[in-house]
């Protein structure tokens, strides 16, 4: 199932690379343009189950890299084999200074609080999405904070060690 | 009883009453919580010494911080301390709220708890084993013997400055001050005095 669905994925879209790490693992990494639309043939062939929307930045390179990891629940998948079973991630870098990425939402809905998430630590914009509001943090940070170019130590010693103690 | 506390009983029951029926509220962050159970369940039985949990600030006297105090934690927690009954003791547990700990360069943790409520007891540890949490009350137990343990009565009267503390985080806290905080230079609201 998975070396055939590796053929139908490289023959459906153009610049798709898959290459296959172990046996049960395979690994896409698509541009940016294609991300959805391979998103949603694997949504299609059985990949129900998002699992995580991760975000990695490459600062040398100018990118964020989204990664996706999907698995596919038996019931859905008619070509579901055991000794097959398939855990996928698919992989798209962005811009770094003008990070946009579509909103996979309507494809996978609990893609919302993921996306809400690398919207807040990293500023990636989702289009689509309809509430890119913050999720976890109080403060309003100028560079947002897992950003690799976001200085730990400064932060800590501009904001909560300069604050003075009450007593003695 | 023992006979050696009566003359301490005759002279101020209430305090007595006070200090062996600490009712306890826990605000558990992270691994904090891995710790509170056994303390108050059968293995360590944190009845003995006569701590026992309650289910709202409203009916607690002592307030346990155990585990990293994060930025939204700290806003719970101001809001907390603020509702609990005087008097009241503040126990924090575990070294990240006394200095940062392990978070001491994180962007969302807070340093030191003490800038902004006051603490009377530090029980330090990464984490404390549960025998610290009853040493830490022993010791809590002296210190209301000795009136030592004031942490209420310095919030009342530096409200001011942990107000301030507190605004330097939070631009918009969103409750009126609990005191009055006039020594302020600006001057603070009239309003402000009439607190909750």
């Amino acid at each position: 199932m998975s070396f055939s669905l590796k053929d139908n994925l490289e023959s459906t879209f153009k610049d798709v690379q898959v290459s296959m790490p172990e046996d049960t693992r395979m690994a896409i990494f698509v541009p940016r343009e294609t991300a959805f639309a391979v998103l949603r043939y694997l949504s299609d062939k059985g990949f129900d189950h998002l699992a995580l929307v991760s975000c990695v930045d490459w600062q040398e390179e100018g990118k964020f890299e989204i990664v996706y990891i999907l698995t596919s629940y038996m019931r859905n998948n008619t070509d579901y084999i055991p000794e097959q079973r398939l855990h996928l991630f698919l992989k798209t870098r962005i811009s770094r200074k003008n990070p946009e990425l579509k909103s996979v939402i309507d494809v996978f809905e609990n893609a919302e609080p993921y996306e809400r998430e690398i919207h807040e630590l990293f500023g990636v914009h989702f289009e689509g999405h309809p509430r890119l509001i913050p999720l976890f943090l109080e403060r309003e940070y100028e560079i947002p904070p897992f950003r690799k170019d976001f200085d730990n130590r400064k932060y800590v010693e501009e904001t909560f060690n300069s604050i003075p103690s009450v007593e003695d | 009883m023992d006979r050696n506390q009566i003359t301490k009983w005759l002279k101020s029951p209430a305090k007595m009453a006070n200090k062996y029926s600490l009712h306890v509220i826990y605000f558990c962050t992270g691994c904090g919580i891995i710790e509170i159970p056994p303390v108050i369940t059968a293995k360590w039985d944190a009845e003995r010494f006569g701590v026992i949990p309650v289910a709202t600030p409203r009916q607690a006297n002592l307030f346990l911080i155990a585990g990293y105090v994060s930025l939204k934690t700290l806003k719970a927690i101001i809001r907390t301390y603020e509702q609990m009954p005087e008097p009241k003791y503040t126990v924090s547990f575990g070294s990240c709220p006394i200095n940062g700990g392990m978070y001491w360069d994180s962007y969302n943790t807070i340093k030191h708890l003490d800038k902004f409520i006051p603490v009377d007891g530090w029980i330090a540890g990464c984490m404390p084993r549960p025998e610290a949490i009853f040493v830490g009350i022993t010791h809590l137990w002296t210190l209301i013997d000795k009136e030592m343990a004031d942490g209420y009565i310095r919030y009342r009267k530096n409200y001011a400055a942990y107000r301030r503390n507190q605004e330097m985080l939070f631009s918009n806290l969103g409750w009126p001050p609990l005191y009055s905080i006039d020594d302020e230079p600006e001057g603070g609201s009239q309003e402000a005095g009439v607190g909750k």
